[in-house]
């Protein structure tokens, strides 16, 4: 029965409106228009931050019935509608191994999931501080707001929390040192440069829910006696940064920022400071540079930002997901949040998890999580079945990990003993068609572009590792080279100015730690073992196992294979660009790759 | 007032201020550091060139610092010449070496630290001698003038003028090219002009000696920055000026 209660959710994340989303969302709603359920009795389209899994969008939910519907197009309308009172539609309903899921919490993807960062992304309407309300927000500010500062901090304390940006700094114990300083102005600041290559979490969580950020902000300021913050977000994140401004407009409307928050003396003054657009940035103390308006480079840190941060006062840098956390610790307790987690890493950690697992998206879920869990459980394992080779954590300050090393469980510490990190949570699965040398040297690519060129080891050592790795990807790799780059490494981690140079060595670390005979088959033999290096890989097509069905020749770029229909196809090496393509397009596993030059 | 520390730097007892630097109390005590990026004259600018690095065992732990930005403020044991440090700094050397190879300072630093035959199979920038040091800039920030900055960032940076066009900022007035450490700085002068960053300045004369005064920018500009009017001469024809005013005055006193 319609009643006026129900909800249509429709995601309109960045990516499910790259999708079509925002089609959907009014053709839902012109649907419901014609048949009257606009008025009194009334079904509501909202158009909602990112669900979570991605790669299944445009995702449609039902409330209060909770019944999710994946991929759907704005045709798909009038059967949505149809839906609301009757049997569900099939055909966009979620499907694993042949069984169907009606409703968000069977769908694995989500049951294995605990959400308190992430808990009303998805769910409430960004654009509606009502909405947020309506699920509890601003509780803990309210709470707080009846609490001396050093209850304030002791209950963050309590928690457990830790910096999610991947440093894993004790929050309780930075709000407790900068609250210390006895020199004004203060301020608070909100890390939302996300940068890592394949990660969304920070931007997904400011898009989806931009309130806890600024409720957290709110707590933070009160704690160090800041009456100024500041928002520093990545300049490619527009959705993000107009969710958050929206949202500071209605905080100070509804007399929640300003000089009196919620009608006490305390004041808090918000604004955004619009990202760079350096991966440096992200660094503390390039992005306090940059947002005084100075080149984005890192000082020396031996005296601390909680003393001498923003404008050379003292400051908080707390990370977005850091932030969306507090009001959760300040309305329930920090006792009841540092339930979750592992004995040094409490709470939860949102993950972007990307590559070739089946199911991507956002994940959030309880730190000590394992690998495996993230991998096979909640996303569904390695795409088409292929073996899994290695997961990329934390982006180019993180590592590759091996299959060995899959029952780790995932939080601050674990994985840095292993000389990988967890990072800020992004997470690239790759299965055995990925070269490990030439993902070293991608982040390395990388890094040479978006290291800001201060200090020797960084500027210098990255020059000259992609001369080394790109070498040995294209065949002219010497013996002594990985020693070499161990070498240069080792410098670079003990040298180098700031965090990014720090961590820069890592992905070449952990791959020449767990992939050295990758890297040795590269040098001795020049051969790439996943065929993906063009220089050292020929392609050919098994006659026996091609059917002739000429996918190969279809996506070739450099028409290089030929073929008759139901006749086996033949590649022409001369026109070969080995870019493997074919490879990836057949479903027969057919195309093989073969070592290129003589050994 | 402040207690005075003593702290142990290569097994000599060395006593400082707390918040002193560590390079600046070795330095005091005759135990000398190597440095590239560090002049007394910017003390906010430090730290680039990561050749000053030491070892500093505090509480039973050991890390790495740069000594030019390392505030002492505990008791603790430092040791310049470990066999981290030693290796570490060839490295850094070695990088440096490559990346200005026609820099014989820093080359002969390099080979002083540490044979750089392991780094054959380096890559190197073919004629640079800058080590992006910074420290021009810097010169020319203090100076007020901003005509040269580093650009680009990661592997692509380097110190030119705005969209390396001969820059309006620019007065020619070599402080960028005095302060660099390895020479990297290229400038022509003749009888009459000087050529710096793609721009030729007209040199000024002094009417008296006829010694050189710098470029006509370089006068105004300092001229204009005092307050007074441009000089016409030398510093030094201009006390003589005022000498011979005084004798003047005074001869029948």
């Amino acid at each position: 029965m319609i009643n006026g209660t129900d909800r249509i959710l429709v995601c309109c994340g960045t990516s499910c409106i790259a999708n079509g989303a925002l089609d959907v969302a009014d053709a839902i709603e012109k649907e419901l228009e014609a048949r009257n359920l606009t008025g009194d009795v009334r079904v509501d389209v909202v158009r909602t931050g990112c669900s979570g899994e991605c790669e299944q969008g445009p995702v449609v939910r039902f409330m209060p019935r909770d019944l999710m519907y994946y991929r759907v197009a704005a045709r798909d309308a009038k059967a949505i509608v149809d839906s609301l009172d009757g049997a569900p539609v099939k055909k966009l309903l979620h499907r694993r191994d042949g069984q169907f899921f009606e409703h968000m919490d069977d769908n694995p993807f989500y049951a294995l999931q605990h959400k308190v960062v992430l808990k009303d992304v998805g769910i409430i309407d960004p654009l509606s501080l009502d909405d947020y309300i309506a699920r509890g927000g601003y509780e803990g500010l309210k709470r707080a707001l009846a609490m001396t500062p050093d209850e304030i901090i002791s209950e963050v304390e309590k928690s457990g929390l830790r910096g999610k940006g991947g440093a894993g700094f004790p929050t309780g114990r930075k709000w407790r040192s900068a609250a210390g300083y006895d020199e004004w102005p203060k301020y608070i600041v909100c890390n939302g440069d996300e940068g890592d290559p394949g990660a969304f979490m920070d931007g997904s969580t400011m898009e989806g829910c931009p309130h806890a950020v600024i409720e957290g902000m709110i707590i933070g300021a009160l704690a160090i006696g800041a009456e100024e913050g500041v928002l520093y977000i990545r300049d490619e994140y527009a959705l993000a940064r107009d969710h958050i401004q929206h949202a500071i407009d209605d905080a100070y409307e509804a007399g929640i920022l300003g000089d009196s928050i919620m009608g006490t003396p305390h004041k808090l003054h918000l604004s955004i400071v619009r990202g760079g657009g350096a991966f440096v940035c992200g660094e503390s103390t390039a992005l306090m540079a940059s947002i005084a308006g100075k080149v984005g480079e890192p000082r020396a840190k031996y005296i601390r930002s909680v003393q001498r941060g923003l404008f050379d006062k003292p400051t908080v840098l707390n990370n977005v997901e850091t932030l969306a956390s507090i009001p959760t610790i300040l309305r329930f307790g920090g006792d009841e949040y540092a339930k979750l987690g592992t004995e040094k890493s409490k709470g939860t950690k949102v993950f972007a998890m990307v590559g070739k697992v089946k199911h991507t998206g956002l994940v959030e879920v309880p730190m000590g999580t394992t690998l495996r869990t993230l991998i096979y459980d909640i996303g569904g394992g390695i795409m088409n079945d292929r073996p899994f080779k290695a997961i990329q954590t934390g982006g180019p300050s993180g590592g590759c990990i091996p299959e060995s090393l899959l029952d780790l469980p995932v939080d601050f510490d674990t994985l840095t003993e292993y000389g990988a990190m967890m990072g800020s949570g992004g997470m690239i699965v790759m299965d055995d068609r990925s070269c490990m040398v030439e993902v070293a040297r991608y982040y390395v690519d990388f890094l040479c572009e978006e290291s800001c060129g201060k200090c020797t080891p960084c500027r210098e050592g990255l020059r000259q590792m992609r001369a080394i790795l790109t070498d040995i990807c294209e065949g002219r790799g010497r013996a002594g080279d990985i020693e070499l780059l161990e070498r240069i490494c080792h410098t670079m981690q003990d040298v180098s100015l700031c965090a990014l140079g720090r961590t820069a060595p890592n992905p070449v670390l952990t791959t020449i730690k767990f992939f050295r005979d990758e890297y040795e088959a590269h040098i001795d033999r020049k051969e790439c073992p996943a065929g993906v290096c063009p220089d050292l890989t020929r392609f050919t097509i098994d006659a026996e196992a091609c059917t002739g069905c000429g996918m190969c020749s279809r996506v070739c770029p450099a028409n290089a294979i030929s073929g008759e229909v139901k006749a086996a196809h033949v590649i022409d090496p001369d026109k070969c660009i080995a870019c493997g393509s074919c490879r990836d397009a057949c479903r027969f596993d057919a195309v093989e790759t073969m070592r290129r030059m003589p050994a | 007032m402040s207690d005075t520390l003593t702290i142990t730097i290569d097994g000599r007892p060395c006593a400082c201020e707390p918040g002193e630097y560590l390079y600046d109390v070795a330095e005091r005590n005759g135990i000398h550091i190597p440095a590239l990026c560090r002049s007394d004259a910017f003390e906010d600018h430090r730290a680039c060139c990561r050749v000053c690095i030491v070892e500093v065992e505090e509480r039973g732990r050991r890390k790495v610092v740069t000594s030019c930005v390392y505030p002492v403020e505990r008791e603790c044991t430092v040791y310049t010449n470990s066999e981290k440090i030693v290796e570490e700094r060839a490295v850094t050397l070695a990088l440096l070496a490559k990346r200005a190879p026609d820099s014989e300072t820093i080359v002969s630093m390099a080979q002083e630290a540490g044979e750089l035959d392991g780094f054959d199979r380096l890559i190197t920038l073919d004629g640079e001698k800058c080590i992006l040091c910074g420290l021009c800039v810097q010169a020319c920030d203090s100076l007020g003038t901003g005509a040269i900055s580093t650009v680009n960032r990661g592997v692509d940076k380097k110190v030119s003028t705005p969209y390396d066009k001969p820059s309006a900022d620019c007065i020619g007035c070599l402080s960028c090219a005095n302060v660099c450490p390895t020479g990297a700085i290229e400038y022509t002068q003749d009888a009459t002009s000087r050529t710096i960053w793609s721009r030729t300045f007209e040199l000024a004369f002094c009417e008296r000696c006829g010694n050189l005064m710098g470029t006509r920018e370089a006068v105004h500009r300092a001229a204009e920055k005092a307050g007074v009017e441009e000089p016409r001469v030398c510093d030094a024809c201009r006390k003589k000026e005022l000498a011979d005013e005084m004798m003047q005055t005074y001869r029948y006193v």
